[in-house]
């Protein structure tokens, strides 16, 4: 192995490595079913990071990103998109509550030049003012199109209400009036507090040489010294709830919306697995119990239930998007009363064993191609450990029917719920 | 080894064609299948008829109650999905390697014995009626429907419904429509089935051959009429949704060709040019440049299966900025019309497509669909072979010729859907 990094760990074939001079952390898995090859960098920065005034700030940025760099800059004819697209890579960035991501699937014979755009733009991006402009309008017409779909902005709501200190509170969009008015230099700020190598992990999936690209990535990254500065954590917690909260949208609409949520701990608690398999069991796929008495009757059009694992707190929310005459109140209730009834009389063996075998599915899945791998790591380095990623289907294993009704009984209490309507306006 | 040398192809059953494609992920496969028979080819009738016959499959059979399709499946993390398109009636599964037998058993009754309940019929037609009347405030989808109806008359392939009158379709479809639709349209004949990931030739055939022998040929005509499109004219149609924060907008005509046609690769990348991609023309001004859209992009659709198609311009904008966004585009098509495209924007884009084809491989879903999409346009699969070498050959000179040739930007239909009044 190149003496320009220690190993750090390996799990199921990744194995994770750190560049000794800044170091940038590398997480690899070789995989030659095809000649294609995903390489990622996932930054520690997300929207948690942001406060009031430049919301969306960490988002705008990522927009910013593709505008040029010292190395790939229109004005060189070196555009980052025409240089990635004209290669036919899948090329593009997101950025959520925890972290920021950009990442190129390209034919193998091309990975140097990912990795080559990405270690330019990670200290040399532009980030001019000019740019930002029309920029804006573009990050403003992507948070309208949001803005147009019912179940968008009742979301949004219903974590501004469940958060109020903690900035999940606000979306990774961020609120219009940030958007609009947030200055380049504020921008600048951002970057340069957190776009460091000591604050990112570079993953490597695919068809690849390992020795030829640990070297790569130091000739191209290891040009970047680490931050001087300590890279700031997030402090704030969320208060104690102490009584139930409600959040009411009214809009014109054609049917109406029901969102029951409920506080979750942070995502690397012992709690998670089993979270997850409640809501398998709640609602994923059509044997699942509120299908059966929501979906079955008639009485929501598609329903479904989310509980991603955050860094911080998160949120297990029930969705049911109501037929057209049904009542909000209905649906709300039958939701309550399956998540009482597991409280009382937990669930079979048989529904636990259901969930279990669809996720083992999915986690199978998760490997269909480098991508793949590389988006599952990717939240899990977000959220504080990629072995979150490899050791989870050992932990889903693990979980009895008795540790499903302890953590309903512990998460899903009236006093840390919120509550989310919307009502269609004629 | 070329493309095709690493699918295994069975056609010992009259009618069913598989194509299986081992892959080096470990413990699952991908199946998708086809036939013909889509709403089109309901339409004369209802063509809700198609769709629902589809979406009725998992909700019982003559063996096995709904609850227990849904029991068997999800015990092994398995899914099974039906969609009824314009032309095909579409299935995809996904299992693990060792599940291939009970899914492939399961998905052989779905498809061979559904029981068309009355009770299960109406759950579905009140779920789907509410989704049709959702949609009625989805601002894409109105400016799509509009625009197709401008361009097409109602017994045209490519036409659309009006939402409204979707939904006296779906309340008009009776159950004993869909049985009688199930018996002339599910058979063999243009049967295609598409396998990848850790899956063995021999064994996938014999399943699913051994599963699917007894089906009978199929009675339905399969044949599509081509209506002429109505004529180019220059128009536009706004329709309004109250409270909506960003517009959608179509733009384009009908076009004289079809993807049989020597021109159409021609036309093809001369548009993708102007909209393919982000490094595209629209792309690189009206969003990147000028900021007026998150999105906006142009391409041909409606020309598989013999049948002339369209060529459409579409992006959002703010209502404050669709003027502005719409003469932006104006602007590019164009500029795109009188000047043709540049040799190195030509040189650029072939290199996308060829790289796309590579990187499209990387999963077994990518895969299935290519083949699958390449078997319902009744192409041998050599053409996939020589994909590359049909994309290296194209000539700037023929590109530009297609464009002035096929393009009248005189005559454009415009359809707008948002908050703009």
């Amino acid at each position: 192995m190149s003496d320009l990094y220690h190993h750090i760990r390996s799990s199921q074939g990744i194995e994770e490595y750190q560049l000794k001079s800044n170091d940038l952390k590398v997480l690899m898995l070789k995989d030659q079913s095809t000649p294609v090859a995903t390489f990622m960098v996932t930054y520690h920065v997300g929207s948690r990071n942001e406060a009031i005034g430049y919301t969306g700030s960490t988002h705008l940025l990522e927009h910013l990103m593709f505008k040029g760099s010292r190395n790939y800059n229109k004005e060189k004819g070196t555009a980052i998109w025409d240089e990635l697209q004209s290669i036919g890579a899948q090329i593009n960035a997101t950025t959520w509550n925890d972290r920021t991501n950009y990442f190129e699937v390209v034919p193998s014979e091309h990975l140097e030049k990912a990795i080559s755009i990405e270690a330019d733009r990670m200290r040399y991006s532009f980030i001019k003012d000019e740019d930002r402009q029309p920029e804006m309008t573009v990050v403003r017409n992507e948070y309208e199109r949001g803005e147009n779909s019912p179940f968008d902005v009742l979301d949004k709501n219903v974590w501004a209400t469940a958060y109020q200190a903690h900035p999940y509170h606000h979306s990774t969009i961020g609120w219009r009036s940030d958007i609009e008015n947030v200055s380049t230099e504020r921008l600048k700020e951002f970057y340069d507090v957190y776009y460091w190598p000591n604050n990112a992990t570079a993953t490597v999936i695919g068809d690849f040489d390992k020795e030829k690209t640990l070297n790569l990535i130091a000739k191209y990254f290891g040009e970047h010294k680490k931050s001087e500065h300590k890279i700031p954590t997030v402090y704030t917690e969320e208060p104690l709830q102490e009584g139930p909260r409600r959040v009411v949208v009214k809009r014109s609409g054609q049917a109406g919306i029901v969102a029951v949520a409920h506080k979750t701990p942070e995502g690397l608690h012992s709690d998670t697995h089993a979270i997850h398999l409640l809501g398998k069991i709640l609602c994923d796929g059509k044997s699942s119990r509120l299908h059966r008495k929501i979906i079955d009757k008639g009485l929501a059009t598609s329903l479904f239930m989310y509980d991603f694992p955050f860094k911080d707190n998160g949120l297990f929310i029930t969705y049911a998007f109501l037929t057209p005459d049904t009542e909000q109140q209905v649906v709300e209730d039958i939701i309550l009363n399956e998540y009482d009834s597991i409280k009382t009389d937990g669930v079979t063996q048989k529904e636990l064993d259901r969930a279990i075998a669809q996720t083992k599915a999915t986690v199978a899945f998760s490997r269909d191609g480098s991508y793949a791998v590389a988006s599952a790591l990717n939240e899990a380095i977000a959220i504080g450990d990629w072995q979150f990623y490899t050791s989870y289907l050992d932990k889903i294993k693990s979980v009895k029917t008795d540790d499903i009704k302890k953590i309903a009984t512990t998460y899903l209490f009236e006093d840390a719920s919120t509550t989310g309507w919307f009502i269609p306006k004629n | 080894m070329s493309f095709s040398e690493k699918v295994f192809i069975d056609k010992s059953l009259k009618g069913l064609t598989t194509f299986v494609i081992p892959t080096q992920i470990k413990d699952v496969v991908t199946i998708s299948g086809s036939l013909k028979g889509g709403e089109y080819h309901a339409k004369s009738y209802n063509s809700k008829i198609a769709s629902l016959s589809g979406s009725m499959l998992d909700k019982g059979t003559l063996n096995k109650t709904k609850h227990e399709i849904s029991e068997t499946l999800e015990s092994l993390g398995a899914d099974i999905s039906f969609v009824v398109s314009n032309h095909h009636i579409n299935f995809t599964a996904h299992c693990l390697s060792k599940d291939l037998e009970t899914v492939i058993t399961l998905l052989s009754d779905l498809l061979q014995n559904p029981s068309y309940k009355d009770e299960e019929l109406s759950v579905l037609k009140k779920r789907l009626i509410g989704n049709l009347k959702r949609s009625k405030e989805d601002t894409k989808k109105q400016a799509s429907i509009n625009f197709l109806s401008e361009l097409y008359p109602e017994n045209h392939p490519n036409a659309r419904y009006s939402i409204d009158d979707t939904i006296k379709m779906v309340e008009n479809v009776s159950s004993e429509d869909i049985k009688q639709f199930h018996q002339q349209a599910y058979g063999l004949g243009s049967f295609n089935v598409v396998a990848a990931g850790d899956v063995d030739p021999d064994k996938f055939n014999k399943l699913i051959i051994g599963e699917l022998s007894n089906m009978q040929d199929q009675g339905i005509n399969l044949k599509i009429d081509t209506p002429a499109p109505k004529e180019s004219l220059q128009n536009e149609v706004r329709f309004n949704i109250i409270d909506k924060t960003s517009c959608d907008m179509f733009i384009g005509q009908t076009v004289n060709i079809n993807e049989d046609h020597s021109e159409y690769y021609s036309l093809m990348m001369g548009i993708y040019i102007l909209g393919g991609n982000f490094s595209a023309r629209l792309m690189q001004t009206v969003r990147d440049k000028q900021g007026l859209t998150y999105g906006i992009g142009s391409g041909l659709a409606g020309c598989s299966y013999g049948v002339n198609g369209h060529w459409y311009t579409w992006g959002t904008f703010s209502p404050e900025l669709l003027n502005e966004g719409f003469k932006a585009t104006s602007d590019q098509i164009k500029s795109w019309y009188d000047n043709g495209v540049k040799a190195e924007e030509l040189s650029s884009k072939k290199t996308t497509f060829t790289g796309s084809f590579q990187v499209g491989l990387d999963t077994t879903s990518g895969l299935v669909d290519r083949v699958l999409t390449n078997a319902e346009k009744g192409r041998e699969l050599d053409f996939l072979d020589n994909y590359n070498e049909l994309i290296n050959d194209l000539d700037i000179k023929k590109i530009n010729e297609a464009i002035k040739k096929y393009i009248k930007p005189e005559n454009l239909t415009k359809s707008v859907a948002g908050s703009i009044d």
